[in-house]
């Protein structure tokens, strides 16, 4: 058995041995058609990546009545901590409010000096919430339930932009997924195709092996791995193609590169789409014995 | 028996290539199956190393029958049978050596047992000396005992020979049926298609005769007295 797997392979190198332009000349198509996907990933991954932090950043803020007193404010956040999806409360006492105005804002903190020693900035709870209560509908539910408890003067949380936030994120998401499948599609076929051209020109090759009594497997494997090798190397050139251009870009346009599961995930794609083109390949490609 | 046709018959679309052939080929026999062109002789041939399968009736080679093979079955029915064509068919990006070891590489034998397989079968054919040439390099008698060779290499129970001579000259195509005989001799079964029946001689090989696809007696087939 072993010594029939290397005369498989060896028949692969054979393969490609014989006809290394075309070999390489679609690897370069692959690897360009995977180019446009690896840079749609880099402008998604970049935009993702803005989108989500501004997404962390998504919290409730609890703005309290003149009259609730410290220990009241501590006992409100101590029962909304213990609310479903959030992570973690701060209470902010009208003189750390008003440290934090001056901080956040000094050129206008002449106007607390202008208002005078009677006025106070109110208390207020910040709520950080788990990551997956970030969404315009859970937020927005949270806070309906906050704002009819006792001593809770205002609430805000980002109504205005935090459904379209969401959507965005959504949006990119499925993006992300067609174009992955979409790509995988055309990819295949440009493989499939390749195949089974390649296929048609070794069309006495893979008569004579079936002749000859080679199994079904030795006849397809050269074929499956000459696949499997183009979805490869094209998607690994097209990362290295993608990575350069990043590279030169990274100066005037500030960004990341793809992260190691999306690079994984490129090379995955690849693969598996050369092995689907291969198959596809082989199906409309491999002739019938004739005598 | 090792081949055995129980009232086959193969129609493509609705046209009879083969009908109701009976045939029985016994260990280490030489059978012609002689008639003119389109008699329905490769077709008959493609029924034995079941490229083709019939549309009633049922074939039976070395144990596998053709109404019970699966597909895993049929590389291990075309080892036990070599298959010399008219065209040769040889791969032409590839030596001689590499042409014969063929069909021992797809067997998985090891590589140092397809070497000694082939270094003395190409010594016994002698075709040593162009074990490195590839077949374009070769005369067209060298070229068909190349295709023997490979056909061959892997020691067949029966070896298929369809209008072997067809491309070659009258005096290589005497060489080629001696080289038939020869394989014969040494046990390995021959069957050999041809419309010329008269390049074998009389009481080397048992005859059959094939005519629009119906085996037919000799003297009632319409060439015979041509012969």
């Amino acid at each position: 058995m072993i010594h029939l797997i290397k005369n498989a392979v060896r028949e692969g190198f054979l393969n490609i041995k014989g006809k290394l332009a075309s070999f390489l000349i679609t690897i370069l198509m692959v690897s360009l058609s995977f180019m446009v996907f690896d840079i749609f990933l880099v402008v998604s991954w970049n935009m993702g990546t803005v989108l989500k932090k501004e997404q962390e950043n998504v919290g409730i803020e609890i703005f309290l009545l003149e009259n609730v007193t410290e220990v009241e404010a501590v006992n409100l956040a101590d029962i909304i901590s213990g609310m479903d999806g959030v992570r973690s409360v701060y209470y902010v006492s009208p003189d750390e409010a008003e440290a934090v105005f001056r901080a956040d804002l000094p050129e206008q903190a002449d106007l607390l000096t202008l208002l005078g020693p009677q006025f106070h900035l109110p208390a207020s709870i910040q709520i950080a919430l788990h990551p997956n209560y970030r969404t315009s509908e859970k937020v927005g539910g949270l806070a309906r339930i906050i704002s009819g408890m006792d001593g809770v003067e205002d609430i805000v949380y980002g109504k205005e932009y935090l459904p379209g936030l969401t959507r965005a994120v959504d949006i990119l998401e499925e993006l992300v997924i067609l174009a992955g499948f979409v790509l995988a599609l055309s990819l295949s076929l440009i493989v499939a195709n390749t195949v089974r051209l390649a296929v048609a020109k070794k069309a006495l090759t893979v008569q004579i092996m079936s002749i000859v009594g080679a199994p079904g497997w030795f006849v397809k494997m050269p074929f499956l791995g000459e696949g499997l090798l183009t979805g490869i190397a094209g998607s690994t050139g097209s990362l290295l193609l993608t990575g350069a251009v990043s590279w030169m870009l990274s100066s005037s346009l500030p960004h990341e590169f793809l992260p190691g599961k999306w690079i994984m995930l490129v090379l995955i794609l690849g693969a598996s789409s050369g092995v689907a083109g291969s198959w596809l390949g082989m199906k409309s490609g491999i002739p019938k014995p004739r005598s | 028996m090792i081949i055995t046709f129980q009232n086959v018959s193969r129609y493509y679309n609705e046209w009879p290539a083969l009908e109701n052939i009976n045939i029985q080929v016994q260990e280490g026999e030489f059978l012609v199956v002689s008639g003119p062109s389109g008699a329905g002789k490769t077709t008959l041939f493609r029924h034995i190393w079941m490229g083709d399968l019939p549309s009633s009736g049922a074939v039976e080679v070395v144990g596998f029958r053709s109404d019970r093979i699966r597909r895993s079955d049929l590389a291990l029915l075309r080892r036990k049978l070599g298959i010399v064509f008219q065209d040769f068919r040889l791969l032409s990006d590839r030596t001689v050596y590499d042409n014969v070891a063929l069909p021992l590489q797809v067997a998985g034998t090891s590589p140092k047992a397809v070497r000694r397989r082939v270094f003395s079968l190409l010594a016994e054919m002698e075709l040593n000396h162009r074990r490195g040439s590839y077949p374009h390099e070769l005369s067209g008698g060298e070229q068909q005992r190349v295709a023997i060779a490979r056909a061959m290499v892997a020691h067949p129970v029966i070896l298929l020979a369809d209008e072997p001579t067809g491309n070659l000259d009258p005096e290589v195509s005497r060489r080629v049926i001696d080289l038939l005989i020869e394989i014969n001799s040494s046990g390995t079964a021959v069957v050999l298609a041809t419309h010329d029946p008269r390049q074998v001689p009389a009481g080397t090989a048992r005859f059959l005769y094939l005519d629009r696809g119906h085996l037919v007696n000799p003297s009632s087939w319409d060439g015979y007295e041509q012969l």
